[in-house]
This record gives C-alpha cells, sequence and structure tokens, in this order.
C-alpha cells in the first residue's frame, strides 16, 4: 500500500496531492503538461522533497515533515521509476542492465520475464543496437526484476507510436497487476490512462480536482474544468442556466430528443478525423466540436449529445436528466 | 574530383604536422642513440622523468578527479570563479608559473620553512620537479575530466540510485565507467605536460634533471646533434600512454554501439 500526502512548492503554484493506492491497483495520474504530475513522483521516488507532507509504503514512513522529519534517500526506498527515456546504462548489455539491482534474480525469473517482454534473444546486445520498443521493454524488465515495492511510471512510452505504446502499456499494466505492487502512472494521454488504470486521477495545476474509475470519470466530470481536460471539446446552453459538455465521441448526428439533447448549430469548419470526420459547430455563442461518420452535407447540422453532462453557473456538475433541445441559434 | 582534393589537402596538413616527427626519425640512426644511452647515468634523466610524472599523475588523480567531479556536478558555489581560477593556470605562461613558484614556496617563503622544518625542500629536489609539473598538467587535466564527468547523463545516475545503489556504488558502476574514456584522454594529455615540462622547471627544478633539462643542457654544452636521442626519448615515454589511452577510448565507445 502507497500512500502520500505531499506538498510542495513550485513557480507558478503549489503542488499539494493526496493519494493513496493498494497492493496490485493502477492509479493513473492525468492531467496536462506542467500541471505537476512528475513532481508528485519525483516527491514519492526521493527525487523532490516536500516543503509538507507524510509519504508511506506498506507502513514504512519514507519521507515525513513532521517531527521526527524523515527522508529515506531514494536507494533505500524501493520504489522502481521509468521515465520517457529509458535510461538503460549504455556500457552494459541487456543482460546487466536486467540484472543490475542487487536484488535482482537472475536465472529462471530472468529467462521467464525476458519471455514475457518478448527481449529473451536481445540479453547479449548491447542498448544502443536496441529500438525504442526493445530499450522500454529493458527497462520495465529491470525495474521488474529490482523486486520494487511501488512503480511509478513518468509518461513511459510518451516518445512511441500509438500501437506500441498500446500494446506496451498494456504489457505493463498486466505485469504490474500480476506482481500486485501499486503502480502510478504519469500521463497526459487520456486513451493511456484509461488502458493502464484502474483509478484515475486528473490533475490541474497541483492539484487532483476528481478521482474515480476511469469511465466514470470521463462520462461525468465533476466539473467544467475536468471536463475540460477529459476531452469535452465545448459547452452548449441546456436551459435554467446551465450548460452540457460536449465530448466529440458522444455525439450521434441528427435531432434525437428521447436519446439526449439536442442540438443545432452551423458548421464553421470540418476535416476528415480517424475513419470519420470532426466538425467545429457554432451554435449562437456556444461552440463546440464533435465527431461524424460522413462528410457533413450542407452549412447547418443537427446533433443529439448522449448523456451529456450539465454543469451550474459555478462550474460543478450538476445531475440533470435531458430530453429536449437546445436551440440557441 | 573535390572529395580527392579534399583528401589530398588533409594530407598536406597532416604530414606537416607530423613534421617535427618525421624529422626527428629520420635524423636519427640507432647508433646515435646507443651512443647517448650506454653511458655511466645517461639513463637517469630518463628515470627522473618517468617517476616525476607517475607522481604527478597519482597527485592530479587524488586531487583534482574530485574538483573535476564537483565542479561537473555543479556542487561547488559560483562555479565560473572556479573556472576562471583554472583557465587562469591554463593561460599562465610555464616560465611565469615557475617564477611565481619561488616566491610561493622557495626557502624564504613560510611554505618554504615549513618544508625546512621537515627537512625538505621546494626548489632543486624531485618534490620541487613534481611541484613544477603539477602546476603546468593540472588545468589540462581538470578541465578535460569536468567535460568527461560532465558528459555522464545525471539521470542514468538518477535511476542506479532507485535500483538501490548507493551514491559511492553509482560512482562506480556508472560514473566512473562511462566518464573512463575521456578521463584517460585527460589523464594522457597531462601525462604528455607532465613528462614535458620545461618552463616552470628549469627555474624552479633546474636539479634533478629529467628529459626535458637534459635536452636543453645537451643543446647548450655540445649542439643540435646530440639531444635528438634525449628528443626522441622523450616522444616515447610520452606517447605511448596517450596512444593507449586514445585506442582505449575507441573501443570502449565500440563495445557500447554493439
Amino acid at each position: 500500500m502507497l500512500s502520500a500526502d505531499v506538498e510542495v512548492d513550485r513557480r507558478d503554484f503549489t503542488v499539494r496531492a493526496a493519494l493513496s493506492v493498494a497492493d496490485g491497483e493502477r492509479v493513473a495520474l492525468f492531467g496536462p503538461s506542467g500541471a505537476g504530475k512528475t513532481t508528485v513522483l519525483e516527491m514519492i521516488a526521493g527525487l523532490v522533497t516536500p516543503r509538507r507532507g507524510l509519504i508511506e509504503l506498506n507502513g514504512r514512513v519514507l519521507t515525513s515533515t513532521a517531527p521526527p522529519a524523515v527522508a529515506v534517500p531514494p536507494w533505500q526506498r524501493r520504489v522502481g521509476l521509468l521515465r520517457q527515456d529509458p535510461g538503460l546504462f549504455p556500457h552494459l548489455s541487456v543482460r546487466a542492465n536486467l540484472l543490475y539491482a542487487r536484488s535482482a534474480a537472475g536465472g529462471a525469473e530472468l529467462d521467464s520475464l525476458a519471455a514475457q517482454l518478448g527481449i529473451d534473444g536481445l540479453l547479449p546486445a548491447m542498448p544502443a543496437q536496441l529500438s525504442g520498443g526493445q530499450r522500454h521493454r529493458v527497462a520495465l524488465g529491470r525495474l521488474l526484476l529490482a523486486h520494487c515495492d511501488a512503480l511509478l511510471l513518468d509518461e513511459p512510452f510518451a516518445g512511441l507510436d500509438a500501437a506500441l505504446r498500446r500494446t506496451l502499456t498494456a504489457l505493463v499494466s498486466h505485469l504490474c497487476a500480476e506482481r500486485g505492487v501499486p503502480s502510478v502512472l504519469v500521463t497526459h494521454q487520456l486513451t493511456d490512462a484509461q488502458a493502464f488504470a484502474s483509478r484515475l486521477a486528473v490533475i490541474s495545476e497541483g492539484q487532483i480536482v476528481q478521482e474515480g474509475a476511469p469511465d466514470e470519470v470521463v462520462l461525468r466530470p465533476a466539473s467544467r474544468l475536468v471536463a475540460g481536460l477529459v476531452g469535452y471539446l465545448g459547452f452548449v446552453p441546456a436551459g435554467d442556466g446551465l450548460v452540457a459538455g460536449v465530448h466529440p465521441d458522444r455525439v450521434v448526428p441528427g435531432a434525437d430528443p428521447g436519446r439526449g439533447l439536442v442540438v443545432s448549430g452551423d458548421i464553421v469548419a470540418a476535416r476528415p478525423s480517424g475513419a470519420g470526420w470532426e466538425a467545429d459547430v457554432r451554435a449562437g455563442d456556444a461552440a463546440f466540436t464533435c465527431r461524424l461518420p460522413g462528410r457533413p452535407a450542407g452549412e447547418r447540422v443537427s446533433v443529439t449529445l448522449l448523456d451529456a453532462p450539465c454543469f451550474g453557473p459555478d462550474g460543478a456538475l450538476r445531475d440533470v436528466t435531458h430530453s429536449r433541445s437546445s436551440n440557441p441559434a | 574530383m573535390s572529395a580527392a582534393a579534399s583528401v589530398a589537402g588533409a594530407a598536406v596538413i597532416w604530414i606537416i604536422l607530423l613534421g617535427p616527427v618525421i624529422t626527428l626519425i629520420t635524423r636519427m640512426s640507432p647508433g646515435d642513440l646507443a651512443s647517448a644511452l650506454t653511458g655511466p647515468g645517461d639513463l637517469d634523466p630518463l628515470i627522473t622523468s618517468v617517476e616525476s610524472g607517475l607522481v604527478t599523475l597519482g597527485v592530479l588523480i587524488l586531487l583534482c578527479t574530485p574538483l573535476a567531479w564537483m565542479l561537473a556536478r555543479g556542487r561547488l558555489p559560483f562555479p565560473r570563479v572556479w573556472e576562471a581560477g583554472l583557465l587562469c593556470a591554463l593561460l599562465l605562461p610555464p616560465l611565469v608559473i615557475g617564477l611565481l613558484l619561488v616566491f610561493m614556496v622557495g626557502p624564504y617563503t613560510w611554505v618554504g620553512g615549513v618544508l625546512d622544518w621537515l627537512h625538505q625542500s621546494a626548489t632543486n629536489t624531485f618534490l620541487a620537479l613534481v611541484i613544477a609539473e603539477v602546476y603546468e598538467s593540472a588545468p589540462y587535466y581538470v578541465l578535460g575530466a569536468t567535460a568527461a564527468f560532465a558528459s555522464v547523463d545525471t539521470r542514468l545516475e538518477e535511476q542506479a540510485g532507485l535500483l538501490g545503489d548507493p551514491p559511492r556504488r553509482v560512482f562506480r558502476r556508472i560514473t566512473l565507467p562511462l566518464a573512463a574514456p575521456g578521463l584517460a584522454m585527460s589523464l594522457a594529455v597531462a601525462w604528455a605536460r607532465a613528462i614535458g615540462a620545461f618552463g616552470a622547471v628549469v627555474i624552479i627544478a633546474y636539479h634533478p634533471f629529467g628529459i626535458p633539462l637534459q635536452i636543453y643542457t645537451t643543446l647548450q654544452e655540445t649542439g643540435l646533434y646530440s639531444a635528438l636521442p634525449y628528443a626522441l626519448i622523450l616522444l616515447v615515454v610520452a606517447l605511448p600512454l596517450p596512444l593507449a589511452a586514445y585506442i582505449w577510448s575507441a573501443r570502449a565507445e565500440r563495445r557500447r554501439r554493439g
């Protein structure tokens, strides 16, 4: 069990995060670049000292600013950190890298993990001979063989192509669950966070603004701020001073009041997106972006927002059921 | 055509740079070398130079390596001041270093007094020779070693720490092996500077003779030709370490590339 309640000052804002991760649980810390996600991980790893805080791992106090102050050095924390740069030691072979940690076991465990990671044929190779994906696999294997008590993943696959990222995220998620260690992934890619985590924590300007199951956070964002972070591309009036969030993937073309809020507006721009089209729509003073199955015909469009979350003037989520139309134009 | 011209141009510059070495080899016969080295005491300057050079290297490794590491890792306050001091030592003409060393560690200074109390002297002794060689070679070693340490990615050290290694072990397992090729090259340059030190040596450590002073006195007393065998010996003694360092660095780099 990993728990961290930390506070540290940054130039623009103060990072305040309280996080608790059970054994085998996978938490994704999701937020935009510069939100303080990496700082939280670095505090847990002991690379950054919090101004105030308490970090515990399996009942062991790693950091405590309350007297008597405790600051266990990084090399005694048993916390593994995997970054975007896999950080393989260039003068050591893949095998030596994998067995770098003194606690790392060789023999059967090395062979089995190497096979699981698909790097069993690369053990004598040097890191410079590996592809980007292979380096990440080796770095992950090194971390797992070190038998850390917690795994911290700082956007480890951000530089890789989407398919490889998906494969590696699924692999790391599976291995973390199998090992039963608490693990935290930091990412600004919602799809990575959803693929990895059993729980999602959204962070903005150093504050965790919502925590919950990944689908729950996306479908029921606690505020307009969270909605914007998890991919809602616009808000339209929904009556009674409320606004409804428009998620491009939660829109169906045509007016179907039985299924949700209907919005009509003028198409400002349209472009191909994936297998369909993406359109920027202006509805009165409101603007939003939605995905459509095909090229929009004409200059106006009506769409139905499926189960759109509504927010009050204070930006907080309101429980509202839609079966009406919003046509401010 | 232009590629061939470039190669030819490079070759001309290379030959011009190697000109003194080529001249030395073509002007010498094995007989000259044998006659210069077979007399009693003829090998003394060589032994003095090698011994003082090795002691100098030991001093540099012990005292200057930690300084280089601290400079590279920004562990010292006001780093620009430290760097400026090193550059100052580097740019000071060796003759001036020798002159100033007399006023710093000579017999009439407080350092000289302490040394005298210890029955030692920092002028015209082996100790004086080592001091002069250290002053002439240290800036080259510190600056090179600083660059070698700075080239090691601190994230690798951080990663090794997170994998359970305390700082000393990280230094031994990561920092040192990765900086080693650069350190070896810096040490080789320092060796060449130490073994060939003349400017400071001629003022503060005229005795015992090392090879550079042997060349100088032979030149003064018996002419150019008689000095050539000693020039060759200096070259033979000074070159192997830099060459070995270069070959070892290249092999280490090749091994890393796989």
